[in-house]
């Protein structure tokens, strides 16, 4: 018999660690979502992922059963990747928000001046790809609210719990990095390549 | 632009989400059908969603690499259990009474009517009692087992003797004696006392794993010897203002102090961890000596006040978990 989410929770509150896999399994590709968009990397997502779980494991007798189990985990995630870009940017001379947002821009005013190419203008295949690397030239803390916000569907109150801040700096938050988006999508916005 | 175009475009996000209150929403669709250049803002943060929505690639990763991360997660955790042979009995015991007894419970509540829950709530004292018997049945066991070369000094035999004095001894409970002084100084090496300047270093490039920017090392020595390592990390705020369950597990505490096996004449050294910058509180064990009566005193404390946290503790080879909550006043 598959045992609920409830149970497992409470299993794994008094030792039982066979209740872990099934969390894991539920909550693993949610979690790499997340620390991947954050992180950038697939090598630190993975070492984020792997904290977040030991910490799911370690701390499970400090959740509450009143609040959603997935969106502590989600606080948890959060937490260990921002964490670990905080670390990770402080040991780099150069900031890779610097880097990816400078690099961004060169190859978006390249496609901007070519914009009346029908060939580079209808591939959806490209546009994808300057529509993920617009997210990713985001600020931390934009990037974090527009993930949360527009990919993984959760409300301005949830993200505020996640992220430890008022609604109405999520609000603002949002608020800047759609614009910020615009500008940096403006030839496709204005193209109407939808 | 005038000031209620600003003020408009400031609310577009939220109307877009449309979680703005009935009497905004409506305010902005009445400016938005007269202000051009606030409608083209709309349209165009709007297309942005839209381009977000449809056209943003998620990270994905394959199949195999979960099962494989899933397998280096459990084999993380395998190691990450405790190791000593006390607690490695503890858990295996722990882990059998665990399968007996849910096979008991699942058995009851398929029996039960659904919703008769408070079924595992009235178990919990004999879950408990089980678990008991066992590590009492194992415990002598495994105490055999272990070869020693000094009965005195063994840590099997160490542990023993302090759970032994803890439970069944009649005196005044140990963590009441007035064993510590504590001494919270302003100036860190002037008022240290001479005989811990000697033996304790703090060093931050030791060996010992340092957790993160609030972590300290302290480091034991007596001349070339290293007699043990507290790690700790400190708490910043307080319990009330802790801002997320995260948080709280981040600012853990932890403490790793290892004693040596032989005994030995002099007495140990005992110091504890800085507080806040610039200040540092020392505990001094008085006259603690090797052998039992060592390790009947040597306990874990732990207490917490506003704005900082702070640990207390000596417990051999032993990775610690809190129990005890310590009265700072009787510091």
């Amino acid at each position: 018999m598959e045992r609920t989410e409830a149970l497992l929770i409470a299993d794994l509150c008094e030792g039982d660690e066979t209740a872990l896999a099934p969390l894991i399994e539920k909550y693993k590709r949610m979690v790499y979502r997340l620390t991947m968009q954050i992180t950038k990397n697939h090598a630190d997502a993975e070492d984020v992922m792997q904290e977040t779980f030991l910490k799911v494991y370690r701390s499970i007798r400090t959740f509450r059963k009143d609040a959603a189990f997935e969106t502590w985990v989600y606080r948890i995630a959060v937490n260990e990747a921002l964490n670990f870009v905080k670390r990770r940017d402080r040991r780099q001379e150069r900031s890779i928000e610097t880097t990816a947002a400078s690099e961004f821009s060169e190859a978006l005013r390249y496609h901007a001046s070519h914009a009346n190419d029908p060939h580079i203008h209808a591939e959806k295949t490209e546009l994808r790809r300057y529509v993920t690397e617009a997210v990713n030239s985001l600020s931390l803390k934009h990037r974090t609210v527009v993930i949360l916000h527009e990919f993984e569907g959760l409300t301005h109150a949830e993200i505020a719990s996640i992220l430890n801040c008022s609604e109405g700096t999520v609000r603002s938050r949002l608020h800047y990095a759609r614009k910020k988006l615009r500008t940096l999508l403006k030839p496709y916005v204005d193209a109407g390549a939808i | 632009m005038s000031f209620k175009c600003q003020k408009i475009q400031r609310l577009l996000s939220d109307y877009i989400d449309a979680t703005l209150s009935e009497r905004q929403m409506k305010a902005i669709v009445e400016h938005l059908d007269t202000c051009r250049s606030c409608k083209r803002e709309a349209i165009d943060l709007k297309k942005t969603c839209h381009l977000l929505e449809n056209f943003y690639v998620e990270p994905e990763a394959s199949d195999a690499y979960y099962a494989q991360f899933t397998k280096t997660l459990q084999h993380r955790i395998e190691q990450s259990a405790p190791t000593a042979l006390p607690q490695r009995v503890y858990e295996a015991s722990t882990r059998l009474t665990w399968q007996l007894t849910a096979r008991v419970r699942r058995y009851i509540d398929r029996c039960l009517p659904t919703g008769h829950i408070s079924v595992r709530q009235k178990m919990l004292p004999y879950y408990t009692l089980v678990a008991a018997m066992m590590v009492l049945l194992v415990a002598p066991f495994a105490l055999k087992l272990v070869p020693s070369a000094n009965n005195d000094e063994h840590p099997l035999q160490r542990l023993y003797a302090v759970a032994k004095a803890q439970l069944f001894s009649t005196a005044t409970p140990v963590s009441r004696q007035p064993i510590a002084t504590l001494a919270i100084q302003e100036d860190a090496a002037a008022a240290q006392p001479a005989e811990i300047r000697r033996n304790v270093n703090r060093n931050r490039t030791t060996e010992t794993p340092v957790l993160d920017s609030n972590s300290d090392v302290w480091q034991f020595t007596d001349d070339s010897t290293v007699e043990g390592y507290i790690l700790t990390t400190l708490r910043k705020n307080s319990k009330r203002a802790l801002p997320s369950v995260a948080l709280d597990i981040d600012s853990e505490l932890l403490t790793y102090a290892e004693l040596p096996r032989q005994a030995a004449a002099r007495e140990y050294p005992t110091a504890r961890e800085v507080l806040t910058d610039g200040r540092y509180a020392l505990l001094l064990l008085q006259g603690i000596r090797s052998g039992q009566q060592a390790l009947q005193q040597y306990q874990r404390k732990w207490s917490q006040t506003e704005g900082f946290s702070r640990k207390l503790l000596d417990v051999p080879l032993e990775i610690l978990s809190i129990t005890e909550v310590y009265d700072s006043i009787e510091l």
